[in-house]
Order: structure tokens, then C-alpha cells, then sequence
């Protein structure tokens, strides 16, 4: 792929755009729910009127040169807020605007605009403040205590990817599926018969609503089309006009009118609410090849147009930041990056090798874009080609994270041990970091990461949280009372039972709050079976619901639990009194005790049973405590092993740790070893990570740092996808690599202005170096490398 | 019987196809100068100072150098990633020191290693009794056999043996028919001159067979130098610098005249 001049000019300005926070979305919402016209109204009607106004009012943007156009701002990364889901105060404005890192430039202006209407008219009213106020004093005091986070306090439930359904049809399809629907409505039977007409009410309003939206700007470029003296701008001007009045309406049936339509769907999703993990459409080489193949053959598309029409979609993604968090959720995902995970590669529907020339050629468009946004990762199924991992491979080694390396397999396995039919799990893929999930039918939701560490630290105080000093957790004694490690066990399992147990109450309470006050009847429009259905989205409507908590912190615990086991109960070479004494000391003066709990103790990450065995059981614990239980609107919750960055905020509520860790400091994340603990080298890890049970969760995450000599040759090549097969045969559900080394590492801490472009992995996602805070970078370059020494 | 054994590689890529387990075995009958496994060279486990640092602290930790493993164990060992091995085309390798060193104990591991089904090389320096060599060619698939100066003066001063016993032995495998990779290290100022490189080529042009697979050129370098100082070994190669990325560019395109397929790095 060769960038042409268009798409390198666009993709520099969203570079270089500053993310600015836009006061455009909260004002008209704000307007709107301050009108006559949402008085008296059922909340999906009101929502879907609120979704309409907004499109119907909102600036449009057109950049010069653009082939797919529709920004959720009034420009590229103006980033509008969500005062019905969270309230920024004034302070928090200021924090947004002087943070250093991932900060957001607010203006005087806008500043201005919250103080007279946004917060005189949210304040209280937000639905953050509606689930601050509804959750129980135990669920306060362990949030608080950080034992868990709350992903809905600022966002949306999402998580959502698109699917075959969306690629297929138009918006006009999709109001004869509503038409249907209430034909069906049983008035003499059906309790729910008139929430299920609101809800369809509020559907075919949305859907009017997004092809209004394209209209609009149909119109706007038949304006600019008139106004352009370059005739060959005039012609694309005039094309896209066409484009926007025949997409979302009806079904596409070229590739820039497949982008255009889902990019107006993309926007509508995150206008309509800020839902997590942004929107994603999935599977793009699958739904992209047919008419890229039909196009290739009738000769309507060049390599030049194609590739200049993906470098367009592609700088769409990057010019849309998350929006901005704050407090707790601003620690757990401190990143711009919105989560979009493109899926290339895996299985078609029938179950046959999925890989296309469009996988390949997207795999192009990710190397030479090279930009954060958006997240890509690679499916690899048993069926696919080793030629297709080597491609992967050769982005993997330029060091930028992407593309992650899934397994297809895997995936479908948990998925049909949730329920789902295999065609569906087979359509479906990763999300966000690592989060299985089946397009286009499931809402599957992440509710909080759940801090596995910390709970085992309670677990030695009596429940006592001695940070802040409160009573935090069951009172089933203190370390010394454990007689043995079995006791010990039995007492950590009672505190996962009950903060667990904490947990789920909220999330059942927080996800009501969301079906009854933001339902969102346009992103049910697209998930199916919402409209056949009748129910929203945000209620259970999707054919597939689960609810997610997501573990942390394993490597750690693991390793905490062993050192206990090792040194205390089997080895006695430490009494509890001694160990107690270090670790509140933070090992200031025990570095002999510190140095051996590091240096001399069993780790997990090394293939050692003896470690390992605490993985599995904690895993099992954790699973037990969470898996099964139903959440309030159909489905269940289950667990998944991922950080995103909550193992920096985690570890710094949590002190100093039997595994010699110090106080503060960075947990281990996803299921990789602690940071420096593995010294067997990679096959040692895989075999460590791969003893816990992958298929039971929703996802696991595991990284792999690596130096740049291991990709350096045909023979590395084959020697890594040898490693990737060799993990996905054992089950693992997920590895990204990490390549750079930790010399460059250091020197781009020490020159930031130097290494501005310096992208690395984190946790299921790629950043950007300078904007991760220090002790992140530090954890990173901590990471193991693993060089070849001999 | 037991082997001692100094260190266990596992994603091991660079000694022999795919992934393997590489176990370094103790004693070598040479003395390289560049020889970066000094702690291979005793054929007794001996004492190495590792660094354990905690914050600003240091300490000291006496580490063994040299464990003793019966062939059971290591088969054990490779049972564990096995999985490896069968998706990558990898194996065992065994080198040290000198695995011929222990030849009795490294027969027994080898047939051991065969008879579980893996894929067995032996990286030798070919100073050795060639009954031994015999002993041990029956369980191995491949000899990656180092050949570092064809000029027997030099050979001696720089590694305190003779090299008439090596060029007899590699006669022997080569008319053997097993597989071999011959492995020449690039060390300046001692065989990368245009003489010593002229003979070198020449001798494998006479000696090339269908069953010489591949000449690796293995470039010095220095990471050997941390475990002089661990071992408190005096390092002779202060001064010599690592060949760069185009001069092993230049050797391979000089060795490739074998016909040979050549490859930088193991």
C-alpha cells in the first residue's frame, strides 16, 4: 500500500489535532431535556427524540479531502460529554484541562456554558449520581477501598460490535422489521405489549433519525460540490452526496458506500450514548470482501481508490478519543484510545478458513497507517495459513502492538459453553482488549475489575482496609489465626464469595438504572434481536446478554499466596510475625527478607507447579464466586482476566506484598507473570498461563515482551507462529507481543519530545509512551525481555 | 548415571530447526579465547556470584554452577514442551562446554531422548576420542560441528588444542551421512582475515556433501563478558569489537561461492 497525499494530510491533522473538550453535545441535550418536547414522553421515545435532535442540530464537518465523512464533534477530536451519564463538575473541567496526561483542552467558553446550563441542570440529576445514590454502604466502602471499580458510573454499557446483519441491510429494512414487530405485538396476552410498541416507537424514530442525519449532509456536499473550482473534487464531492443518500437507508452495495454506512452507524452509537469500548465493526475482511471482489471484477474500484478509501476510514477511528474520564475511571483506562478492535482472519459462519485478500490487504492498511486508533487484532484459527500470522508478524516486529493474536478456536468454545449456536459464535471475536463476544447479537457487558490481591490483603487484617481505615470486608481473622494454608484458602475464598456477592447486587441495581432511564433504541436497532424483541438493548434485548466482571492481578496473587505457602507453612523459614513486620515496614529494613521473597521464592510465569497450582485456584475461586449468577436483565455474569491500566490504580491502594512487591507499585496484569518474575523464557509462560481454565471466561490477556532479535529472520518467524500455535492448542484465548527494547524504553522516558511517536502495548490495547503515566512506563520496561543468550 | 549440566535454554532458536530445548553441558577439552560459556569449560560445578538487587541494596547470592541430571530428568523436562517442539519442527540440542565431554552420559540421554520421540543435535567442538563420536551418532539427527581454523598453529595458540582431531572427526560424519551444520564463530583478529577465511572456504568447498546442510556464520559478541566477571575469569577479549551487521553481510556472500546454503546467526 502506498499512502497517497490525501490520506497522509488527513492522517497528520488528526495527529496533530488537539483533543478538545466540546460543550456541543451537552448543550443540545441539555436544551432538549429541558423542553416541552420531552415532557410526557416513555424514556425509549424520549431518548430516541433526545438522538433526533441532536443529529438534527449538531454542526456538520467535512474536511478538506475527505472521502467518509460524519464526526461525533463539531471536528476531528472535539469530544463531546455525556452530563445524563456523568457530571464534570468545574473542577473536574480543570483537572481535564491541566492533567498531564490524556488531558482534554477546555476552553473559557465551554467552561462557561457548564457552569450556567449544563450543571445548574444535571447536578443531581445525572445517572451517575442516581447509581452513587442507590448502591449499599458495604458496595461504598469496598469501592472505595478499591477493591473494585464501577464501569457504568461514567459510561454506558457497550461493548457491542457490529455484525452481518448491519453490513446487509439498510435503515429502511430495518423499519419494515419494526412495522413486523408491532404487527406482532399481543395486546390480549402480552403484559409488556406497550412497553414493547414504546420501545418500537422509539427504534423507528432512530432510524429515521440517522437517515435524516445523511441527508444532511448530502445536502452540505452538494453545496460544497457546487463551490469547488478543482473538477475532480467537485466529482467526489458530488459522488458522496450520492453515497449519503442511498446509505444507511439502504443497504450498500460498493465498498465506500459499505464505509460510509457503517461509519454513520458508528456515530450514531457513540452520540447516542458514550458507550465503553466506543462501537467496532468487527469483522471488517469478511464483510468488506464480497463487494470488494464484485467491484475488483466489474473494474468500478482501482487499488488506489480502495486504498485511499481505507486511509480515510481509518483516520475516522483516530479522530475520536475516548471521552474524557475522571477520578477511579481515569486511573483504570487512562488512555485517548477508544477500544475498537478490528478483526481480521478466523472462521466463516460455515466453519471454513476465513481468511481473504482483504485480510491481507487490511493487515497493509494497518502497517503503513500506523496510528492508535483503530485497535486491530488477528483471528487465528487452526485452518488458517501460516502466511497470514507471518504477515501479522510483520507489524508485530515494527513494534507498535498491533495486531493482537486471538484464538479462533477458543472463542468459539466459551461461547458454546455459554449457550450460543454455532454459526453465532463462529461470527464472533474479540472486543475491546481481549473480551469474547458474538457480533451483532450479544451485549456483553464489563462491569468493573474486581482487585484479587487486594482482597487477599483484607483477608490477612480481618477484613480491615488499614488505608482507609475502615472495616471493609468479613471479619474471618487475622494471618496468624490461619493454622494452615488450607485455612487460609477457605478464609480468601469467603472474602472473593462476599465482595463478589457485593458486586453483583450493584450491577444488578446499575443495569436497571440504564433500562429504565437511558435505554438506547438506536444501537438496538442494530443488535439483534432487539426489534424482534421489543426490548432495548440496555434491557436484555439482544439475543445473548452477559455481564462481565473482569479479574486482576493474578500473577500477583499467585505469587503472594506461594511465598505464604512456600516460606511460612511448608518451608518455615518465616514466621507470620516476621512477615508482617516486613511488609508493614514496606521492607524498609527487611531487604533480606525482601530480597528472598523476590530472589528465592517460587514464581508463576516459570511452568512451576508449585506456584501454578495457586493460579488455578484462585482462577477457580474467582470463577465460582462470579459465574452463573444472573444479572437484572436476562443473562449472567461471568468473569474475564484483563486490566486495561486498573493494575497501576489497583496496586496503588494496595500495600506491600509477600511476594516481596512494594507497596504502591503495579500489580501484575492480565494473566501475565509479575513484572520480572519469569525467567524460563516464554515457553515457560505460555505453560504457566495455560494451566488455568481459558474456555470458562470471556476472555484472558496475556503479554509478551519481546526483544527485537527474535524477529529477525524467516526461522524467527516460524519459531513465534510455532509459539502462537502452540498456546492456542493449549487453550489460551489471547497473546500480544511487546517489541522494543528496554533501552529505547528508557531513553524515551528520559526524551519524550524525542520518542513522541513511540507506540507501545499495554494491556489489550496500544498507546502511545508518553502518555502512559511513569510508574505505567516503568512496569513496562520492567517487563521480562526475553533475549537470547547463548 | 548422571550429567552435569550448567544451564537449560528452552525457546531455544538459534541450535538447530524450530524450537528446541538446548541443555549446556559441563567441560570442554578447549580453551577459546572468545569462548563466551566460560562456565562451561571446568568439567566440576563450581561457584558463580549472582547479583540480587533489591532497591539501592546489592547481595550476593553463591549460585552452583552445575547441577547433576539423570537422563530421565531431562526427558522430563523436554516433556513439558513438547507441545513446542511439535508445532515448530524442534527438538533437544545438547551443548555446553563440550557435550562429547560426558560422552557416556550424553549416549544415555540421547537414546533416551529418541526413544520419546524427539529430534536430537549435539553441538560439538569435534575434539573428541572418535569412538566416542561413534558412540553417540546412532540417537543424534544432527551435529551442529564448529570448524574455527583450518591452520593447525594458529588453531592450537588460540584454543589451546590441535585441529587435526577435528578435521578427522568432521571426515567421519561427513562420510557418516548424517546431517551436519558446521558452524564457523567470526572472530576478529583471529580467523576473519582473508587468509584464514580463504582456507576455510576452501576446505569445505572439497569436503562439501549432499548431507552438509548449512554453514551458520555466528558472530562474536560480547555477552559472554558479565559472566567473567561472575565467574572471576579473566576476559582476554577486552579490546576485540563485535563484527557489525554488513561485514557478516560480506561473509556470507564470500561463503556462499561454497554452494552451501549459509546463514548468519545459528
Amino acid at each position: 500500500m502506498i499512502i497517497s497525499e490525501r490520506v497522509k494530510k488527513l492522517r497528520k491533522e488528526s495527529l496533530d489535532a488537539v483533543e478538545t473538550l466540546s460543550a456541543e453535545r451537552a448543550q443540545l441535550i441539555t436544551m432538549f431535556y429541558k423542553s416541552d418536547a420531552a415532557r410526557e414522553l416513555s424514556s425509549p421515545v424520549k431518548r430516541a427524540r433526545a438522538f433526533e435532535f441532536l443529529l438534527k442540530n449538531k454542526a456538520l464537518y467535512i474536511g478538506e479531502g475527505e472521502l467518509i465523512v460524519g464526526e461525533r464533534g463539531p471536528a476531528p477530536k472535539q469530544t463531546p460529554s455525556y452530563p445524563e451519564v456523568s457530571l464534570h463538575s468545574l473542577e473536574d473541567l480543570d483537572i481535564l484541562n491541566k492533567r498531564e496526561k490524556v488531558s482534554f483542552l477546555v476552553t473559557e467558553e465551554v467552561r462557561n456554558i457548564y457552569r450556567e446550563q449544563i450543571i445548574p441542570y444535571w447536578k443531581g440529576r445525572s445517572n451517575r449520581d442516581r447509581i452513587m445514590d442507590l448502591m449499599a454502604p458495604e458496595w461504598h466502602k469496598a469501592y472505595n477501598a478499591g477493591i473494585f471499580t464501577e464501569f457504568q458510573e461514567q459510561r454506558a454499557p457497550g461493548h457491542t460490535v457490529a455484525g452481518y446483519k448491519i453490513f446487509t441491510k439498510g435503515f429502511l429494512d430495518l423499519k419494515d422489521e419494526i412495522s413486523k414487530s408491532i404487527a406482532h405485538i399481543d395486546y390480549l396476552n402480552d403484559p409488556l405489549a406497550y412497553n414493547k410498541y414504546e420501545e418500537l416507537k422509539a427504534m423507528n424514530i432512530a432510524a429515521d433519525a440517522i437517515i435524516m442525519y445523511a441527508e444532511r449532509y448530502a445536502v452540505e456536499l452538494d453545496n460544497l460540490a457546487l463551490k469547488e473550482d478543482d473538477p475532480v473534487r467537485k466529482n467526489e464531492l458530488t459522488r458522496m452526496a450520492e453515497i449519503c443518500r442511498k446509505v444507511p437507508a439502504h443497504a450498500p452495495g460498493t465498498v465506500h458506500e459499505m464505509l460510509q454506512h457503517y461509519w454513520f452507524i458508528h456515530v450514531g452509537v457513540i452520540s447516542e450514548l458514550n458507550p465503553w469500548d466506543s462501537f467496532n465493526p468487527g469483522r471488517l475482511d469478511q464483510h468488506l470482501y464480497p463487494l470488494f471482489k464484485k467491484e475488483r471484477e466489474t473494474g468500478s474500484l482501482s487499488m488506489e481508490e480502495l486504498y485511499d478509501l481505507l486511509g480515510c476510514f481509518w483516520v475516522k477511528f483516530n479522530n475520536h478519543p475516548a471521552p474524557p474520564k475522571m477520578g477511579v475511571t481515569a486511573s483504570e483506562s487512562s488512555t485517548y484510545t477508544d477500544f475498537c478492535l478490528i478483526n481480521l482472519g478466523g472462521v466463516k459462519p460455515d466453519g471454513s478458513d476465513a481468511v481473504n485478500e482483504m485480510s491481507f490487504i487490511l493487515l497493509d492498511v494497518i502497517k503503513e497507517m500506523r496510528i492508535l486508533q483503530p485497535g486491530s487484532m488477528v483471528q487465528i484459527s487452526n485452518k488458517n495459513p501460516d502466511t497470514f500470522i507471518h504477515k501479522a508478524i510483520d507489524i508485530i516486529r515494527t513494534g507498535f502492538g498491533q495486531p493482537s493474536c486471538f484464538n479462533t478456536e477458543a472463542i468459539i468454545q466459551e461461547q458454546l459453553r455459554q449457550g450460543k449456536s454455532i454459526t453465532d459464535s463462529r461470527n464472533g471475536g474479540a472486543s475491546g482488549c481481549v473480551e469474547t463476544g458474538a457480533f451483532g447479537t450479544e451485549a456483553c457487558w464489563l462491569t468493573g475489575y474486581f482487585n484479587l490481591p487486594k482482597i487477599l490483603e483484607l483477608t490477612l487484617n480481618n477484613g480491615f482496609d488499614k488505608r482507609t481505615k475502615v472495616q471493609v470486608g468479613l471479619q474471618t481473622g487475622y494471618a496468624s489465626d490461619y493454622k494452615s494454608f488450607d485455612e487460609l484458602t477457605e478464609a480468601y475464598k469467603a472474602q472473593i464469595n462476599y465482595f463478589a456477592a457485593v458486586k453483583i447486587k450493584g450491577n444488578n441495581i446499575i443495569m436497571r438504572t440504564f433500562a429504565s432511564f437511558l435505554p438506547v433504541p438506536f444501537l438496538s436497532l442494530i443488535i439483534e434481536d432487539c426489534i424482534k424483541n421489543a426490548r432495548d438493548y440496555n434491557d436484555g434485548g439482544a439475543r445473548y446478554n452477559n455481564s462481565y466482571i473482569q479479574g486482576v492481578g493474578l500473577g500477583s496473587v499467585t505469587d503472594i499466596l506461594t511465598s505464604i505457602r512456600y516460606n511460612i507453612y511448608d518451608r518455615k523459614t518465616l514466621t507470620w510475625d516476621e512477615m508482617i513486620k516486613a511488609t508493614d515496614a514496606d521492607f524498609e529494613g527487611f531487604e533480606d527478607i525482601q530480597r528472598d521473597l523476590i530472589y528465592n521464592t517460587p514464581k508463576y510465569g516459570n511452568d512451576d507447579d508449585y506456584a501454578d497450582q495457586h493460579a488455578v485456584a484462585v482462577f477457580e475461586i474467582f470463577h465460582d464466586a462470579v459465574n452463573g449468577k444472573p444479572d437484572s436483565r436476562g443473562g449472567v455474569h461471568r468473569i474475564n482476566m484483563l486490566p486495561t491500566t486498573s493494575h497501576v490504580y489497583f496496586g496503588s491502594v494496595t500495600g506491600a506484598t509477600a511476594d516481596g512487591r512494594k507497596a504502591r507499585k503495579p500489580l501484575s496484569e492480565g494473566i501475565s507473570p509479575s513484572q520480572g518474575a519469569d525467567k524460563q523464557g516464554p515457553t515457560s509462560v505460555l505453560r504457566s498461563a495455560s494451566k488455568i481454565d481459558h474456555l470458562k471466561t470471556g476472555g484472558t490477556l496475556l503479554n509478551q515482551k519481546f526483544a527485537p532479535q527474535f524477529f529477525e529472520d524467516e526461522d524467527s518467524y516460524k519459531c513465534l507462529t510455532a509459539l502462537i500455535r502452540s498456546y492456542f492448542a493449549l487453550d489460551g484465548h489471547h497473546i500480544q507481543f511487546n517489541v522494543v527494547d528496554a533501552y529505547t524504553l528508557r531513553e524515551a522516558q528520559k526524551h519524550p519530545e524525542l520518542y513522541r511517536d513511540l507506540i507501545v502495548r499495554v494491556a489489550g490495547y496500544s498507546d502511545y509512551f508518553n502518555d502512559l503515566g511513569e510508574d505505567l512506563q516503568n512496569e513496562i520496561i520492567m517487563r521480562t525481555e526475553h533475549r537470547c543468550e547463548q | 548415571m548422571k550429567g552435569l549440566i550448567f544451564n537449560i535454554n528452552r525457546y531455544s532458536v538459534h541450535d538447530g530447526p524450530g524450537i528446541r530445548v538446548t541443555f549446556f553441558m559441563k567441560g570442554c577439552p578447549l580453551s577459546c579465547r572468545w569462548c563466551h560459556n566460560p562456565e562451561g569449560i571446568s568439567p566440576d560445578p563450581e561457584i558463580a556470584d549472582q547479583t540480587e538487587r533489591v532497591g539501592e541494596k546489592e547481595f550476593i547470592k553463591k549460585e552452583e554452577a552445575g547441577k547433576l541430571y539423570s537422563a530421565g530428568d531431562l526427558v522430563e523436562i523436554l516433556d513439558r514442551e513438547r507441545i513446542f517442539m511439535d508445532k515448530s519442527g524442534g527438538g533437544v540440542t545438547f551443548s555446553g562446554g563440550e557435550p562429547l565431554f560426558q560422552a557416556d552420559f550424553l549416549a544415555e540421554a540421547l537414546s533416551a531422548c529418541r526413544n520419546s520421540g524427539y529430534h536430537t543435535a549435539v553441538d560439538t567442538c569435534g575434539y573428541t576420542e572418535t569412538s566416542k563420536l561413534l558412540a553417540v551418532m546412532p540417537f543424534t539427527e544432527l551435529f551442529l560441528y564448529d570448524i574455527k581454523h583450518i591452520d593447525d598453529n594458529i588453531h592450537y595458540l588460540n584454543t589451546g588444542v590441535s585441529n587435526a582431531l577435528i578435521l578427522n572427526n568432521f571426515n567421519v560424519l561427513m562420510e557418516s551421512g548424517k546431517d551436519i551444520i558446521v558452524r564457523i564463530p567470526v572472530i576478529p583478529g583471529f580467523n576473519d582475515d582473508q587468509s584464514s577465511l580463504d582456507q576455510l572456504r576452501s576446505f569445505l568447498i572439497s569436503k562439501k556433501r549432499n548431507n552438509l546442510k548449512r554453514i551458520d556464520l555466528l558472530p562474536y559478541h560480547k555477552t559472554g563478558i558479565s559472566k567473567y566477571r561472575k565467574f572471576r575469569r579473566e576476559n582476554k577479549m577486552d579490546e576485540v569489537e563485535q563484527p557489525g551487521k554488513e561485514r557478516m553481510l560480506e561473509l556470507k556472500d564470500y561463503f556462499s561461492g561454497t554452494g552451501i546454503k549459509i546463514k548468519i546467526g545459528g
